[in-house]
């Protein structure tokens, strides 16, 4: 596709629109509360737009071509470029990071969280923005990386300046996680750039992932491989987060501000994913063969441990936290099965977990801010006092525990489907055994959102509250939240709207795959 | 009388030679001034050192657009793209420092002209030795920038930690410099000449003898002591303590920076051929510096400590390079260079912000930084773009230089490259433990006193600040500006 | 054709109606009169859904070219299909009773109706078998490149769900504008009717195995909320909790199920999965038996199976009119639907064709056994009736069980009516007697509500199975099924079913007894309940006398010269184009096996009332015998299968479980990482003390001490420290020195 014109600004505006808002807003005094604002919702909006023109003007019938592409000359030492592009597998997560950003900044607008000062707060999540767009279109490994990494200060500081009362502990324990996981993944990624070889064995030296993706790690040899994909692993599989790297992510949810959380689990996690995606398994399909079983393990695990982690739970906040842990196994599972289903459950699964997920942090956000407690033992009765709140906590909980007919269900079910046929060259029986147990996962999952539910929005609101009248959604969640939902119910019911942007991509991906596995 | 007709004097190539002599007048020219107008001068003092180092930059252009390779006295003594960058370096830290320098020495009770006089001599000596290809060179720039640096941070007269400071600085410098001497008799006894490379073609024919390899050990370990390696640190954290704030900034930079460059100059012009010795040597010694480096540092309360020891932590990432010179000279060198080039900014940076917060505060403990966001957010955010640099996180400049190092390891390849690797990411993780206390008080905590009258920083501290911030931002955004210097600098000898 | 090819349209009425009554019955069409739309919806629904059934008969009657399928297998079928052991097993009874039967059916359905009267009737297939009506659109997701529809699938089954469903979807929604009159979520109430009919429709028509899923979990939340409608008691939410659960369990089994099928076939289309089957049955034996028994899971969940049915009597903390609506008549049936719809698979999986013994007839017949046992130990009429249901239920699985699909499909037809009717009825009394369910509470109702008692006698009767109500027709139907069986009878099965035709009728007998007769043992004076509610009683109990026409056998007709009409159920119903394949065939009527089945009830009835009204039989039995005792509280106590999910499952899982594993994040996972982080800094101490700073205390002291004058702080020099320091640098060159030319 020639890129001309506008076109080849496009992406670079839906990434740095966001930053050059904050900078205007670094430079309004702290004073004009109004206008800080008004600048920070404008230029996430106009990001959006741009994504929408993206959106309009992207090219469906070639979704699993690199489109918008820009290749620039960057830090020419080390011959990494300004390389941006996006493709079905981009679009979407782009587009989802888009929306989430506005939204947040919406939520947000009449309650900034403790100590206040909007002005750090949204310059903070506008930058945030700008690492989140930047790493889903970037195909250049180090660029990915800059962009992977810009996301961390900004969350580190949401989590510790607003967060909860153990917000040191859990800001510091998030970003040395996954500060150790970019170490490690920095290195695989010179790894990568030293030891690919094209077709006919000529070193690439090359970081621009268009190149190696076609490369597919032809002339790495299959034991350095597998050294290089566990550098990866840990770099992403922090991120997801997968068992047994999660435990950063339950103190992070749960001390980081309403939006933060919103974010983590909406975009960010699905860093992780993505890097597997977009550069862990086409880059190095023989390294990716030998870890999947293992990874698929490390899912089911994640899948049966994370909902009997959420039964313990006494914090709403937290049992929704340690839920994610629970879906993403979901969406490592269909990954490790290394065939175009799973890998497009995968990504419905991303997109469907951080609408929902997204959703639920919402509603705990705001009963946080009615009862000013999460202790799910003394919240009850929700639907009688604030009913329409109740009612999406429940939609949310249906669309979470995987109900057909809403966004949940294309990620559940066809990642476990897809662990029935697992890629050429895989494990049969494990993966059929994986199978069973993530259906059985289905059910656990039922078990803690129901009784979640039951204990906060059935039944009479406890005498604690019963005095005070709690305010149901008011106009700014209504706004905040409408998209989530609409989008819950659009994707439920024609699940094609992703799927057939994925696909093609996907199919690319897996074809290094199985040209492996044939070879073998 | 023959013998001394005999003497013809060697041929001096002025225009190579003009940026040290610009230095030189200048320095006298302060010294005279002082004697002069005494007192009255003190105002004119910075400015004219100030001057002179910019001045001195002038010829370095000139130089780098001529760009002819020129080398003098049988090679004791070369200009080169290498030695241009570095010099300019030196200056523009030097001056930074300057800046920095001005209204803290104005308003303590210091002698004002001497303290740059000093620093420009001390400068002289790190602009002579990134140009010595001979020990008897080398040895004398390396005396000529630290006798200086001994006194500057004794300068504190009344303050006796000051004094300590020097002194403690001073003895171990001598017991340094004899270690080193000792080994450069060693060397000179077997090659028979003090040029490099001479030594280099004796050294690389005879590779067992072990008189060889203890000259060698001597000799690094003297600069080992200068960039204040683990186990030869233990100066450091006293001295920059001890020390006024931005001569401990020039130490923690400068001269570190000065010692980096004689050892880049030994591993790669001097004994090339022995990696067998340098390699495993400067493998132990960065791995330890890190490490211990960097655990120590969790531990400081103060905040100039804990600079200090994240400074040898800093140094110990430095050498890593070195541990696989043989294997990819080029990618390592560069990697120094580059590592040097970021670390001098993101560093002089830090410094000036604790002085600036030190200008309210008077105090150097971390928990005097408490609620730092709340009243000075401008000092705050400058600060954790320091920190974020030094920690090498992205879009901050350090993030390139690690990534420097961890590009010649992996060039390098081999199991212990990569095992040096794997030391450098533990450690880059350590490091933020830290980096991040002093980003809890600023970012998290109250304000201990309760006191938040913003912070008024004065100009010249604002300059050195916004050119600091300009600088790590640029680096790390645009990692392609220092990554070139890294790579015109490095020696034609490597085919760089 | 229209009305199949578009029958999409008919689950789409219920789905806007319940947009309607959720977002705008409030604001615009006001609280409490809601029920407009929803009874004009279904009233839509039940015109659309009778015009697609007589659309269906016509195809049937006379299709067109492009209906026909020509499978000439029957024989062939019949080798593949019971394989070896085929000739002995055929046998007696069976191979001459196929025989007369093929040749007396045959007779009548020409001279009825010219030569297509036999399709998928007698057990010859030479005759044109009629395609369903599958009708695909637009793509609704794509995976590794292949697209998969959405769609729908018609058949004579569907249109007879359909009819079922609309019929008394409508009924109650009528009956409920008086039963839940006032309620304070009203407009809940019917938003959810509406969407549950939806959910139902939408599930008995479709076209491929996701589609079924779907359904099938939106049914299951329907239920869930309707169940849980007065949500401020906790009793009601545990129920509806636990129904989701166990359902949820099920689903476990649902969702293997279904993969191993689309593994095996690599389509998730029904039509293509049937057709695969019945076109080579031999084959994929074993991965239909997982299939098999995973989907049975399902079934068992979702139709009330032991061991997964004891959701089903809490469900009855729901309004009456939805567990008439859902636990009684429609959504309960969905397993057994499901099993109908893809048998096929379960009757290869399960080799029922050749087996005496499978499964599924087992299964079904001991849950018809302990639903009807325990029946007598209830208080509550609705848990009677409850279990009754899930008795009822496991009837017709058993009948599928033993290869009588068209009597599994039979009995669902006549149950939904009368047990309907029953609910209804229980409903009504209820309503007259303050909101109770106790029967001890009630009695001598037959006085003061003459409609309400009449119906539920009907209806009773036909549950009971009573010439000539409709339940007689069904049940004696499926008896004969399992007596007669494919190749082997099924003996256990007909025990069974005898057993629970005996018990059923008595238990419907005590219902009776306590809740009509004797003394009014409540407070207050009941009253019958208006029309709005004693009219669809009527029309159900006029069903419940009259369904039995619908699938006649042809001897009971002949004398009146109506055999055209026999059967009809299994001529429009059954999917002979499928079931073909299998070599599947019909048992002929059979006079004895209906007087048994007669007997059984009458005597069931007539021990019953001797033993209630006429005071005769064992009285206290259980006081004085143990045993009886013991076997009382057992029943009582539903075996005890509650007791060990709740307290010993799921509290386990929920509490030492769930604790341990939480416990293991914080203790182990969280505590190795903290340590790590910990120990660096005690290892960053200990350096920095011993190793580091040989004396760092003396540097403090010395740094106080010196404090002001210089000359003191030379002292500090001289605390040890720079000696140290001085060693270790020496020391350290010299170490490394000697390593170095040694090693080196």
């Amino acid at each position: 596709m020639e890129v001309t014109g506008f076109d080849t600004w496009v992406l670079s505006l839906a990434v740095f629109l966001p930053l050059v808002g904050a900078l205007v807003i670094m430079l309004i005094p702290k004073a004009y509360e109004s206008e800080l604002k008004l600048v920070a919702l404008g230029s996430s909006l106009l990001a959006l737009v741009v994504g929408a023109y993206i959106a309009i003007q992207f090219d469906y019938g070639a979704a699993g071509d690199l489109q918008f592409v820009v290749d620039k000359g960057w830090i020419d030492v080390i011959n990494s470029r300004y390389i941006v592009g996006l493709d079905g597998l981009s679009l979407p997560l782009l587009l989802l990071s888009l929306v989430v950003v506005p939204l947040c900044l919406i939520y947000s607008w009449n309650h900034i969280p403790e100590p206040g000062n909007p002005k750090a707060f949204f310059v903070l999540i506008l930058i945030l923005s700008t690492g989140m767009n930047g790493s889903f279109v970037a195909q250049d490994m180090i660029l990915f990386f800059v962009f992977f990494e810009v996301v961390l200060l900004p969350m580190y500081f949401l989590i510790g300046v607003w967060g909860g009362e153990d917000r040191r502990y859990a800001s510091l324990k998030f970003f040395l996680y996954t500060l150790f996981g970019s170490a490690l993944m920095i290195i695989s990624f010179l790894a990568l750039f030293f030891l690919s070889k094209d077709a006919s064995g000529e070193l690439l030296n090359t970081f621009d992932m268009r190149i190696l993706t076609d490369a597919a790690g032809v002339g790495i040899i299959k034991s350095t491989q597998v050294w290089i994909f566990a550098g990866l692993f840990m770099g992403f599989g922090i991120k997801v987060p997968m068992f047994p790297f999660h435990t950063w992510l339950p103190d992070a949810h749960t001390q980081a501000p309403t939006v933060g959380s919103v974010i983590l689990a909406a975009v960010l996690l699905k860093l992780g994913t993505y890097g597997f995606v977009r550069i862990a398994i086409p880059f190095l399909p023989e390294g990716a063969i030998a870890w999947a079983p293992w990874i698929g393990l490390l899912a089911v695990i994640g899948i049966i441990y994370g909902a009997l982690g959420c039964l313990a739970q006494k914090d709403m906040k937290r049992l929704i936290a340690f839920s994610s842990v629970a879906h993403m196994g979901f969406v490592m599972l269909g990954i490790a099965t290394l065939t175009d289903f799973g890998i497009n459950a995968a990504i419905f699964g991303m997109i469907a977990h951080g609408l929902i997920t997204g959703m639920l942090f919402f509603v705990a956000g705001s009963v946080k801010e009615r009862y000013h407690t999460l202790e799910i033992s003394r919240l009850g009765g929700l639907l009688k006092s604030a009913p329409r709140m109740g009612w999406i906590l429940g939609f949310a909980s249906m669309a979470s525990l995987g109900l057909p007919g809403l966004a949940g269900f294309w990620g559940e079910f066809p990642a476990i489907l897809s662990a029935y046929n697992p890629g050429a060259g895989m494990p049969e029986e494990t993966f059929r055994t994986y199978m069973v147990i993530a259906a059985i996962g289905t059910v656990l999952a039922a078990g803690y959102l129901l009784w979640l539910y039951q204990r906060t929005a059935f039944g009479e609101p406890p005498e604690e509250f019963a005095g005070h009248s709690i305010a149901d959604v008011n106009r700014d969640e209504w706004i905040a939240w409408m998209p989530f939902l609409v989008g819950i119910v659009l994707f439920g019911i024609w699940p094609n709207l992703i799927f057939n942007v994925t696909d093609d991509v996907v199919s690319g991906i897996t074809a290094s795959v199985e040209a492996i596995a044939a070879g073998n | 009388m023959d013998v001394l007709l005999a003497f013809t004097r060697p041929a001096l190539d002025w225009h190579a030679l003009a940026p040290e002599l610009t230095l030189l007048a200048f320095g006298t020219l302060i010294t005279v001034v002082d004697i002069i107008w005494d007192d009255r001068s003190k105002q004119a003092m910075p400015t004219l050192a100030g001057m002179g180092l910019l001045a001195t930059l002038v010829p370095i252009l000139t130089l780098a657009v001529d760009g002819t390779e020129r080398s003098m006295f049988a090679g004791a003594y070369v200009v080169d793209d290498f030695s241009l960058v570095l010099k300019a370096l030196f200056l523009i830290s030097g001056y930074i420092v300057i800046l920095m320098s001005v209204d803290y020495i104005r308003e303590g009770d210091y002698y004002e002209n001497e303290y740059y006089t000093l620093m420009l001599t001390s400068l002289l000596g790190m602009v002579m030795i990134s140009s010595s290809r001979d020990l008897v060179s080398v040895f004398v720039a390396l005396e000529l920038l630290s006798i200086p640096a001994y006194m500057l941070a004794a300068w504190r007269k009344g303050g006796p930690r000051s004094n300590e400071a020097g002194l403690k600085y001073y003895l171990m410098g001598v017991f340094a410099s004899a270690v080193m001497l000792y080994g450069m008799s060693l060397v000179y006894g077997l090659a028979g000449s003090t040029t490099f490379n001479a030594i280099a073609q004796s050294m690389a024919t005879d590779t067992t003898n072990p008189i060889a390899i203890l000259g060698i050990l001597f000799i690094l370990i003297g600069f080992a002591f200068k960039v204040s390696a683990v186990p030869f640190h233990t100066w450091a954290p006293d001295t920059y303590e001890g020390a006024p704030t931005p001569v401990t900034a020039f130490l923690a930079v400068a001269s570190k920076a000065a010692g980096m460059v004689a050892l880049i100059q030994l591993v790669f012009v001097a004994f090339p051929g022995r990696d067998d010795v340098v390699q495993p040597f400067f493998w132990v010694i960065s791995a330890l510096t890190m490490t211990i480096g960097n655990l120590i540092a969790l531990r400081q309360n103060n905040i100039v400590r804990l600079l200090a020891y994240s400074g040898v932590a800093q140094g110990g990432f430095m050498l890593v390079p070195f541990a696989v010179a043989a294997e990819a000279p080029a990618r390592a060198f560069e990697a120094v260079v580059i590592y040097l080039a970021i670390y001098a900014f993101m560093n002089l940076g830090a410094f000036a912000v604790v002085l600036a917060v030190a200008r309210k505060t008077r105090s150097g403990e971390i928990d005097s930084y408490g609620g730092l966001f709340q009243y000075a957010p401008g000092l705050a955010v400058a600060m954790t773009i320091f920190l974020a640099a030094l920690a090498g996180i992205p879009p901050a400049g350090g993030w390139f230089a690690k990534f420097g190092l961890f590009r010649a390891l992996l060039d390098a390849g081999g199991s212990w490259a990569a095992a040096l690797g794997v030391v450098v990411a533990v450690n880059t993780v350590i490091a933020f433990a830290y980096y991040a206390r002093i980003l809890v008080q600023m970012w998290f905590q109250p304000i201990p006193d309760g006191d938040d009258r913003p912070i008024a920083v004065t100009g010249s501290l604002g300059a050195a600040l916004t050119v600091t911030i300009a600088a790590t931002m640029a680096f790390g955004v645009l990692p392609g500006l220092v990554g070139h210097f890294g790579e015109v600098s490095v020696l034609s000898a490597l085919g760089g | 054709m229209w009305m199949l090819e578009n029958a999409f349209i008919i689950p789409l009425i219920p789905a806007l109606s319940f947009v309607v009554i959720l977002f705008l019955g409030k604001r615009y069409i006001g609280a409490d009169r809601v029920h407009v739309i929803g009874i004009g919806a279904l009233a839509l629904v039940w015109l659309l859904s009778a015009i697609a059934a007589f659309q269906w008969t016509q195809r049937v009657e006379d299709p067109p070219p492009d209906a026909i399928v020509h499978i000439e297998h029957h024989g062939d079928s019949h080798d593949d299909g019971h394989g070896d052991g085929h000739d002995d097993g055929h046998g007696d009874g069976h191979d001459d009773g196929h025989g007369d039967g093929h040749d007396d059916g045959h007779g009548d359905e020409h001279a009825a109706s010219g030569g297509h009267g036999d399709d998928g009737h007698g057990g010859g297939h030479s005759s044109p078998l009629i395609r369903p009506v599958i009708s695909t659109f637009s793509q609704w997701w794509s995976n590794s490149g292949v697209d998969f529809a959405v769609g729908t699938l018609v058949d004579g089954q569907t249109v007879l769900l359909l009819m079922v469903v609309a019929t008394i979807s409508l009924l109650v929604h009528i009956y409920s504008t008086e039963y839940v009159k006032g309620d304070r979520r009203y407009v809940h109430y019917y938003a959810f009717l509406s969407l549950f009919t939806a959910a139902m429709l939408f599930f008995v028509m479709a076209q491929n195995i996701i589609q079924l899923i779907v359904g099938w979990e939106l049914v299951g939340v329907c239920s869930f909320a309707l169940i849980g409608h007065w949500w401020e008691e906790k009793p009601n939410t545990d129920a509806a909790l636990k129904a989701f659960l166990t359902n949820r369990v099920g689903d476990v089994g649902l969702l293997v199920g279904m993969i191993v099928l689309w593994g095996t076939f690599k389509t998730f289309d029904i039509d293509a999965i049937n057709t695969l089957i019945s076109a080579d049955p031999g084959a994929h034996h074993f991965a239909l038996l997982i299939a098999a028994c995973c989907l049975m899971a399902a079934v068992a969940s979702k139709s009330g199976q032991f061991p997964l049915h004891t959701w089903l009597p809490d469900a009855m903390a729901g309004p009456t009119p939805v567990s008439a609506l859902i636990h009684a008549a429609t959504m309960v049936v969905a397993g057994v639907y499901m099993i109908a719809r893809l048998y096929p698979v379960f009757y290869e999986g399960f080799s029922i064709g050749t087996s005496s013994i499978n499964l599924m007839a087992f299964i079904g017949g001991f849950t018809a056994l302990i639903g009807a046992g325990l029946a007598f130990a209830q208080w509550d009429i609705k848990k009677v009736l409850a279990y009754s249901t899930v008795s009822q239920l496991g009837y017709m699985v058993m009948a599928l069980g033993v290869g009588a699909w068209t009597a599994a499909i039979f009995h669902l037809f006549t149950h939904a009516f009368f047990k309907a009717c029953l609910f209804l009825g229980a409903g009504s009394v209820s309503h007259a007697a303050h909101h109770t369910f106790d029967m001890r509470k009630m009695g001598g109702l037959k006085k003061e509500m003459p409609h309400t008692y009449k119906t539920f006698v009907i209806s009773s009767l036909a549950l009971a199975g009573v010439f000539p109500f409709a339940g007689f027709w069904s049940k004696d139907e499926i008896l004969l099924g399992s007596l007669v069986g494919q190749e082997n009878g099924y003996p256990l099965m007909l025990i069974f079913g005898c057993a629970v035709a005996l018990m059923t009728a008595a238990y419907m007998t005590r219902v009776i007894w306590y809740t009509f007769h004797g003394e009014f043992r409540g407070h207050g004076h009941p009253h019958e309940s208006p029309k709005v509610m004693t009219v669809p009683l009527w029309i159900l109990a006029g069903m419940a006398v009259l369904a039995g026409a619908f699938n006649l056998p042809g001897p009971v007709l002949e004398p009146i010269g109506l055999e055209g009409l026999a059967h009809r159920i299994q001529t429009y119903a059954e999917p002979s184009v499928y079931l073909s394949g299998l070599g599947l065939s019909h048992p002929d009527p059979s006079l004895n096996m209906a007087l048994v089945g007669l007997a059984l009830a009458i005597t069931g009835i007539l021990v019953t009332y001797l033993y209630y009204w006429k005071r005769i039989g064992l009285h206290g039995l259980t006081e004085r015998n143990r045993y009886a005792r013991n076997g009382y509280t057992f029943l009582e106590n539903k075996y005890y299968l509650d007791h060990l999910y709740n307290d010993i499952v799921v509290e386990t899982v929920k509490r030492p479980i769930a604790k341990w594993a939480n416990n293991f994040n914080q203790n182990v996972l969280d505590r190795a990482v903290n340590t790590a982080g910990e120990t660096a800094r005690d290892t960053g101490r200990w350096v920095y003390k011993w190793i580091d700073q040989g004396a760092i205390d003396g540097s403090v002291n010395a740094a106080a001490r010196g404090a002001d004058s210089s000359g003191e702080s030379l002292r500090a020099i001289q605390s040890g420290k720079v000696q140290n320091y001085g060693q270790l640098l020496f020391g350290a060159a010299a170490v490394l020195a000697i390593v170095f030319v040694i090693v080196v």
